[in-house]
């Protein structure tokens, strides 16, 4: 039987608190696609994954909230079963909605960036309601934006084609979604955590 | 059903994974660069291959990848339908049709990854690729996504459960929305929380146990395989 001797590298409390509640977001950003409501004007119906994305970037900031959603696409793309409908695996990172996935991060980034202004994150009590409502909208911009791109050229559509079939019909859920992030942050369930 | 890991003792199964990682990049590479009726035939019968190789059929693969479908099945006609005569363009909808038929295609080969690949196996591949203390981030984050995604459903479903039993179902869309969600976040950070002070406490370090990797002589055709097709791709774009 063989023997290995290697110096162990803890990792620091604060690093594995972050890891953890990042690892943790990835999770539920995963379980948040398989919650689906029906929404007026929406002829799909419409999952949370997009507010988990939103919610990445408000608590766990410009830093960690990107990582969240590095490590959610890492997972989905290995099988694990959170991309739309439980699906999982490598192809949807270069299929048809892999723009939308892959602005993910980049939107958690964003909205982080937004709310916190800069790499630390503030206390949300400060943030006012329309700085908040613009870091949402911008979020939104970057994850269609990328989105209806990826459509377009994974699927070969015009531009014009591109944007009814990924952008128009979701753009009333989107409202509905920006209604409730602005709710959650203002909720007092979460004020202690 | 979903895609998700079924131990066996397939041809796949046997293969290192960064051989199957490999095999997937390079043909979804070859799908993209060779989006033809005569390329994508081609391609199918390797895709088709690989579910078998791996120990699946094609029915639950595809069944697993339903979700996708309205995607997918609606863009040729997106694509083809004009507003104006003709009012449709074979054309277009016949170049949309093949990018669809391309991607069920890769998401085929993708599944027989899934099912064929238990998650330490792809963790330590992943850890393999990105090196350093952000590879192993990223291996201990996905490992902990598998471990806690079963939990967290439930505590959604629990809280819908809850909400239907008061009538909630009459409240407005964003204030479920936001009920659902508040108690996914509150409940998540509260596990993260106590996740990572247990950690803590058993000396959670950067050092992980991983299977070890190791090519094997089964590799080599699906290796051989990957770099044709890799090489394919290189000649079809330059």
């Amino acid at each position: 039987m063989s023997t290995a001797t290697e110096s162990v590298d803890l990792v620091g409390h604060e690093s594995t608190r972050n890891l953890a509640r990042a690892a943790l977001f990835a999770a539920l950003v995963g379980a948040f696609a398989y919650v689906s409501f029906p929404v007026p004007l929406s002829p799909a119906p419409v999952t949370l994954q997009v507010l988990g994305v939103f919610l990445a970037g408000v608590l766990l900031g410009p830093v960690w909230g990107p990582a969240a959603l590095g490590i959610y696409l890492a997972a989905g793309a290995l099988g694990a079963p959170v991309f739309s409908g439980g699906a999982g695996g490598l192809g949807h990172l270069v299929g048809a909605t892999a723009g939308y996935l892959w602005s993910y991060p980049v939107a958690a980034g964003v909205v982080g960036l937004a709310v916190h202004r800069g790499p630390a994150l503030r206390d949300l009590d400060g943030v006012g309601v329309p700085t908040l409502v613009g870091g949402l909208i911008a979020g939104t911009v970057v994850i269609y934006a990328v989105g209806v791109t990826g459509l377009a050229l994974v699927l070969g559509l015009a531009p014009v084609e591109a944007v009814v079939q990924g952008a128009l019909v979701f753009l009333p859920a989107e409202a509905a979604k920006i209604a409730a992030a602005v709710g959650i942050v203002r909720s007092d369930a979460l004020a202690a955590t | 059903m979903t895609v998700a890991y079924v131990p066996d003792d397939s041809r796949f199964h046997r293969l290192d994974p960064r051989s199957k990682l490999f095999l997937q990049v390079a043909f979804a590479a070859a799908a993209y660069a060779y989006t033809t009726p005569r390329g994508l035939a081609v391609l199918s019968v390797l895709a088709v291959s690989c579910v078998w190789a791996a120990g699946g059929t094609v029915r639950e693969a595809a069944w697993g990848y339903r979700w996708s479908a309205p995607f997918l099945l609606a863009a040729p006609v997106v694509a083809g339908v004009t507003v104006g005569p003709p009012w449709i363009r074979a054309a277009d909808a016949l170049t949309t049709g093949l990018a669809s038929y391309r991607v069920w295609i890769v998401l085929l080969v993708a599944a027989s990854f899934v099912r064929s690949t238990p998650v330490r196996e792809s963790r330590a591949a992943l850890q393999w690729l990105v090196p350093g203390r952000p590879g192993r981030a990223l291996g201990i984050g996905v490992a902990l996504v598998f471990r806690f995604l079963p939990l967290l459903r439930h505590d959604l479903a629990s809280t819908r459960a809850a909400i239907h039993a008061r009538c909630g179902a009459e409240r407005s869309v964003h204030h479920r929305m936001r009920i659902v969600a508040v108690a996914g976040i509150a409940r998540a950070i509260g596990r993260a929380d106590r996740l990572a002070t247990a950690l803590t406490a058993r000396c959670f370090a950067w050092n992980p146990t991983l299977p070890p990797l190791r090519f094997s002589r089964t590799d080599v055709p699906a290796v051989l395989l990957a770099t044709g097709l890799t090489v394919a791709a290189i000649i079809a774009v330059a």
